[in-house]
């Protein structure tokens, strides 16, 4: 009998890792394959059958992808509106929160509603309404414009409140008792309670900042002003596409999610994990 | 996704209401520096009536020293070539012109980005454009007519074509630029190998392609536009394609075109391309005989091992060959910036700098003038592609440009693949692509 589930044990183990295993080719294949095609050269890129390793790893289309475009000004300015970005959405999305669970104050249904309300509102039509805006403060080709719409979103707030509503509110009664104020509670008790679903919210951002595409090609013009994305559009043409060129850049655009993935992992999957959220 | 805050949808708001209050005012918002001319109060729709009035002060030549901005979607050597030749206009002109380029990305985002800047009246003073991209801001492009008429060396002297298209919305609204079109890239290894000729009609083709396909297994012909070669062989057909009221082909003329073209691509001498697009990487692996596709697309090919051929399109009845390739549009609202951004057109089309942007580029020269230059001739000689172009100069034909011209250019493709899965015969491509093609209007 024992022998039985000893075997039953071992048959779902192999299971388990087989499907793991498969998950884990599939969802590492199209990595691998931009790392490969990266390092081809156009030939070989559409040889048939497909090679999965390079011949010869053609090292030089980094070099030449770099010096297609000022890759590294681009780096600095995604950095920087990436940065900038999410401390603003961490902070608005923070102080909201608090505000719609913990606090009382005449009218907040209705501007709790009016957020939700938003949330309707595809971003397309958005964005040229908000174009005319930032050409009217003439705000075009500067950081703000790409910084200051994108410091608070209605969706990251709705989350955060629903994530503070869960903690108990003999918390915060307690708190009071102990003349803590508002702020110092939200300091000292929310946000540390809440670490994780604050953490997958700066990561959202962060993801959704660092692939921005349409809107910094709008509100910039110089080459100073433009990010990473917008770099890679270079290697197309009307008449053809220097694949392995962009799939060179794509690495280098990726590599940093990808570093401060392998960082901050555990937060982030216990972040998506628990609030049900996708990447 | 990303979603605005409130505080920006109602300040957005707040702007957009501010926008309409300041309507009568014009807006020469453009990214550019503003320019201290006398306050120009003419909305977009008016644009002739400045022109009209700007043209006869040109002869005057009283230009203020200005920036002009210019958004193109030139890249990697392009770029550079387009760079070096606007420095020197920027040196050279005597009024302290100064033209900045802007580098837009690639046409889809140029064209997403004038779109939004039309809407937003913050268009630049100018900008390449494919005429089926102005429809919906037609009425902001400044008319040439009389820029062209009192201010221009030798209007007839460019290619009739580009003429054509640049005034095909009733006035001169372009100067054509960027100029390339379709030609047929072949492996000459493999066609010597096989003794084939170099096909000149469908017949030939047909031909060939049986050669090849008996003898290698390889389709013979790839398109890399499947709109582009619906359109050119209809025309090839003498046949026409679209109008603004709908599809022109749905007659005999129209079966036999599909009836070719079901033939090569049920027979199997005819492919789709792969993922990446473009045959260019297809024949550079010897894994097609030939393919048909822009002239500007020459030096993706890598013929490594085998040598390049590069002919006219083959035809029909007649031979007919794509143009592609941009024009520029004038949006500059303010009269000074009207007229020094046409000095810029101007120095730019000139036959010298016309013969160093294409013998730099690839692209076709505009002027029959540059055609016949020392410098051009000596290059031709040495590019094949550049002297098959040439060779079929008068063959050109442009799309025509209507409300549904967009559409039906985005449409055509995925149906004509869907047609290819099915080995579609022929009567099935004519009602499925009239259908496609009446659906968009």
């Amino acid at each position: 009998m024992s022998q039985n589930r000893k075997v039953g044990n071992i048959i779902a183990t192999i299971l388990k890792y087989a499907v793991l295993i498969f998950g884990a080719v599939f969802t590492i294949l199209p990595f691998v394959w931009m790392i490969s095609s990266s390092l081809k050269t156009p030939t070989e890129l559409v040889q048939i059958p497909p090679s999965l390793f390079p011949e010869t790893p053609q090292w030089s289309n980094y070099q030449e992808a770099w010096k297609a475009a000022p890759f590294a000004r681009y780096f600095v300015n995604t950095l920087i509106v990436t940065f900038c970005t999410t401390c603003g959405v961490l902070v608005t999305t923070v102080l909201s929160a608090f505000a719609f669970s913990r606090l009382n104050f005449p009218g907040k249904k209705t501007v709790f509603s009016l957020f939700l309300a938003t949330l309707m509102i595809p971003g397309e039509m958005l964005i040229i309404t908000n174009y005319e805006t930032i050409i009217n403060l003439k705000w075009i080709d500067s950081y703000k414009a790409m910084i200051i719409p994108w410091i608070s979103s209605a969706f990251y707030i709705y989350l955060l409140t629903r994530f503070f509503m869960q903690v108990p509110e003999s918390l915060y009664l307690a708190a009071k008792v102990d003349k803590c104020s508002d702020f110092k509670y939200m300091i000292k008790i929310m946000v540390p309670m809440n670490k994780q679903a604050i953490f997958s919210i700066a990561i959202l951002n962060i993801i959704s900042s660092w692939n921005a595409f349409l809107w910094p090609l709008l509100v910039t013009n110089s080459q100073e002003m433009r990010v990473l994305s917008n770099g890679l559009v270079r290697f197309q043409t009307e008449a053809g596409s220097s694949t392995e060129l962009i799939m060179a850049a794509s690495c280098m655009l990726v590599m940093p999610i990808i570093i401060i993935y392998l960082f901050l992992r555990k937060y982030i999957i216990e972040g998506v994990t628990r609030s049900g959220l996708k990447g | 996704m990303k979603l605005k805050k409130i505080g920006a949808s109602i300040l957005a708001m707040a702007m957009a209401t501010s926008m309409l209050a300041g309507c009568g005012q014009a807006s020469t918002e453009a990214p550019a520096e503003t320019q201290p001319t006398e306050a120009v109060e003419t909305p977009a729709a008016e644009a002739s009536t400045a022109t009209e009035e700007a043209a006869p002060a040109s002869e005057a030549k009283n230009i203020e020293a200005t920036e002009v901005t210019f958004w193109h979607a030139m890249n990697g050597n392009l770029e550079a070539v387009l760079t070096e030749i606007t420095d020197e206009f920027n040196n050279s002109n005597e009024y302290g012109i100064k033209v900045t380029l802007v580098n837009q990305g690639a046409y889809g985002d140029l064209q997403t980005k004038l779109q939004a800047s039309a809407a937003a009246d913050a268009l630049p003073d100018l900008a390449q454009a494919y005429n089926n991209w102005l429809t919906p801001y037609l009425d902001k492009i400044v008319k040439l007519d009389d820029f062209v008429a009192n201010d221009f060396d030798n209007w007839d002297d460019v290619v009739e074509a580009y003429r054509d298209e640049c005034s095909e919305f009733g006035f001169i609204h372009a100067v054509p630029y960027n100029k390339s079109t379709y030609v047929l890239f072949y492996n000459k290894t493999m066609f010597d190998e096989l003794g084939i000729s170099v096909p000149e009609t469908w017949a030939d083709v047909e031909a060939a392609a049986k050669t090849v396909y008996d003898a290698k297994g390889i389709s013979f012909i790839g398109y890399d536009d499947l709109a582009g070669v619906v359109e050119a062989s209809l025309h090839q057909d003498g046949a026409d394609y679209v109008d603004a009221t709908g599809a022109l082909f749905n007659d005999e003329k129209g079966l036999e075109t599909f009836t070719y073209l079901s033939n090569l691509y049920n027979n199997e001498y005819a492919r789709l391309v792969g993922e990446d697009g473009y045959f260019s990487n297809v024949i550079s692996n010897q894994q097609i005989a030939s393919y048909v596709g822009s002239s500007a697309g020459v030096s993706y090919i890598k013929a490594e091992g085998w040598e390049l051929g590069v002919a006219p399109l083959p035809g029909n009845v007649k031979k007919a060959a794509n143009m592609a390739g941009t024009n520029i549009v004038m949006f500059a609202q303010d009269s000074n910036k009207q007229l020094a951004a046409w000095e810029y057109l101007k120095y730019i089309t000139s036959t010298e700098a016309m013969t160093k942007w294409a013998v730099g580029t690839g692209y076709l020269p505009i002027r029959q003038s540059a055609y016949e230059t020392a410098e051009y001739k000596t290059y031709m000689e040495e590019n094949i592609c550049a002297a098959a172009c040439y060779e079929q100069a008068k063959d050109f034909f442009f799309s025509p440009t209507f409300e549904a011209s967009n559409d039906i250019r985005s449409t055509v493709p995925s149906t004509v693949e869907q047609l290819v899965y099915d080995k579609a015969d022929a009567q099935t491509w004519l009602d499925t692509i009239v259908e496609a093609v009446n659906a968009q209007y």
